[in-house]
């Protein structure tokens, strides 16, 4: 992106002009995708049946869909601060459930990133206000893996750790759900996979969280399948 | 056929993902894994094609735009606005619903507007909401999603007279998420970040519509609530 100009009053022009530059865009990008396929759009507007659910942080950095090489109608996704799915969290809670029990996806992705600014802050000791709720996840997270962060002393690759066993907690938090589990016991999906994002090389690396290892793992204490 | 659409071709064929192509090996690891080849494709041409924005990237984000929308699968924002990774900032949910006691857009409202300062606010419904149509009828979704669901459908009740007379239920769904994208923005000029944003650095709200069948973004004209309850000290 252009670095706005210095100028003040030529920086609500700027503003118009990058705001408008989306509409261009867009208009462009439906030009190009009607060459590959006259229909496409067609074929989007009588539904969508994704088999993969994302959920991701919300940083501007990590566009779901380009990151992973998927087009429109193959990724449900919810993206929020530090990608968390907290169990008493509606919005997360209604996001799932609509991809397990009405979409019927066969993946679901919880995928963090290297040098998340949601895990930064959460390691800050600051009163943030009406983040402080949401950030508190995250040092519930820390807290269940005290002793193994405490070992680390370089302060990056702290947070970095955590950002791995953040996403690791989410994912065991997704698979705690009635959702997963039922749809599991019956159709044998969907499965749940933990993932980070490294902003230097844009690669994923899949965490291997075996899955069901960890559902049998919870199932002791959340059993929810009846 | 443009340098986009080709490397779109590319990955497709890369990672063997027809659009349409049914997904017959669930448990089975394969067409997983090449979502991750999938990556790797991206990965390589980004490098290749924008290194200095791969190195900026790494260094941080400022994003100028905050996207709230729906996680429908059909509405990759960053994809259908050709935008570059690190242009938006995302909130995706069910229907593009705010609610002031949702902790995860609160969330996401104060971190962008409070901490990134970004400059704008989209919200963008769009056309064939699952949500909005659901919100339309009176079948039960579970306790989950009705109770999510339930300010669209109070959306519904409070404009049913308008709504009534429509045409066609397509037609009913599209306008009750016209609806929700006014009373999403209404929702944020009521948070108190904001409202110091738009005050202190005219921070922008605008609402929109993708209109799934044509592809094509829409901005709403939305004229602005009165009267609307703000912190005293924001007025010192």
């Amino acid at each position: 992106m252009d670095a706005p100009p210095a100028n003040e009053k030529r920086i609500s022009r700027f503003l118009e002009q990058s705001h408008e530059r989306i509409f261009d865009n867009n208009k462009k990008w439906v030009e190009e995708m009607k060459i590959d396929d006259p229909e496409f759009f067609d074929k989007l507007a009588s539904g969508q049946s994704p088999e993969y659910l994302y959920i991701g942080c919300s940083d501007s950095r990590i566009p779901a869909n380009q990151i992973m090489g998927l087009g429109p109608g193959d990724v449900f996704i919810h993206r929020n601060i530090a990608n968390l799915v907290p169990n008493t969290d509606l919005s997360a809670m209604s996001v799932i459930n609509y991809a397990v029990r009405h979409l019927h996806v066969k993946h679901i992705i919880v995928c963090g990133h290297y040098g998340c600014g949601g895990i930064a802050a959460a390691m800050t000791p600051a009163d943030l206000g009406i983040l402080n709720p949401w950030l508190r996840n995250i040092r519930d997270v820390y807290r269940l893996h005290e002793a193994e962060l405490d070992e680390i002393t370089d302060e990056k690759e702290k947070n970095n750790r955590l950002v791995e066993l953040n996403v690791f907690e989410q994912a065991r938090n997704v698979i705690k759900l009635a959702a997963i589990q039922q749809s599991y016991a019956e159709n044998h999906y969907p499965i749940v996979h933990g993932w980070v994002f490294d902003l230097h090389d844009g690669l994923l690396k899949d965490l291997k969280v075996d899955f069901e290892k960890e559902l049998a793992g919870i199932q002791k204490i959340y059993n929810l399948t009846k | 056929m443009s340098i986009l659409s080709r490397f779109r071709s590319f990955v497709y064929s890369c990672i063997g993902l027809g659009r349409s192509k049914a997904f017959s090996t669930v448990a089975q690891m394969d067409a997983f894994e090449k979502v991750l080849a999938g990556n790797k494709a991206y990965a390589q041409h980004t490098a290749k094609k924008d290194p200095e924005l791969m190195k900026s990237l790494a260094a941080g984000q400022s994003p100028e735009i905050l996207w709230i929308g729906c996680a429908d699968s059909r509405i990759p924002e960053t994809t259908i606005c050709q935008c570059k990774p690190g242009e938006l900032f995302v909130h995706r949910n069910i229907a593009n619903v705010l609610t002031p006691g949702d902790a995860n857009s609160s969330s996401v409202i104060e971190y962008s507007v409070g901490v990134l300062k970004v400059k704008r606010i989209i919200v963008c419904g769009h056309t064939k909401c699952g949500g909005a149509n659901a919100a339309m009828g009176d079948g039960d979704l579970g306790d989950t999603l009705n109770s999510w669901l339930a300010p669209v459908r109070e959306l519904r009740r409070k404009h049913i007279d308008e709504l009534s007379k429509l045409p066609s239920e397509d037609a009913k769904a599209n306008r009750l998420a016209e609806l929700n994208v006014e009373h999403s923005l209404e929702i944020l000029r009521k948070n108190p970040t904001v409202q110091k944003a738009i005050r202190e650095r005219d921070l922008k709200l605008h609402g929109m519509i993708y209109d799934i069948p044509a592809a094509e973004l829409r901005s709403m004209d939305i004229p602005e609530p009165k009267q609307l309850w703000s912190p005293p000290t924001l007025h010192r």
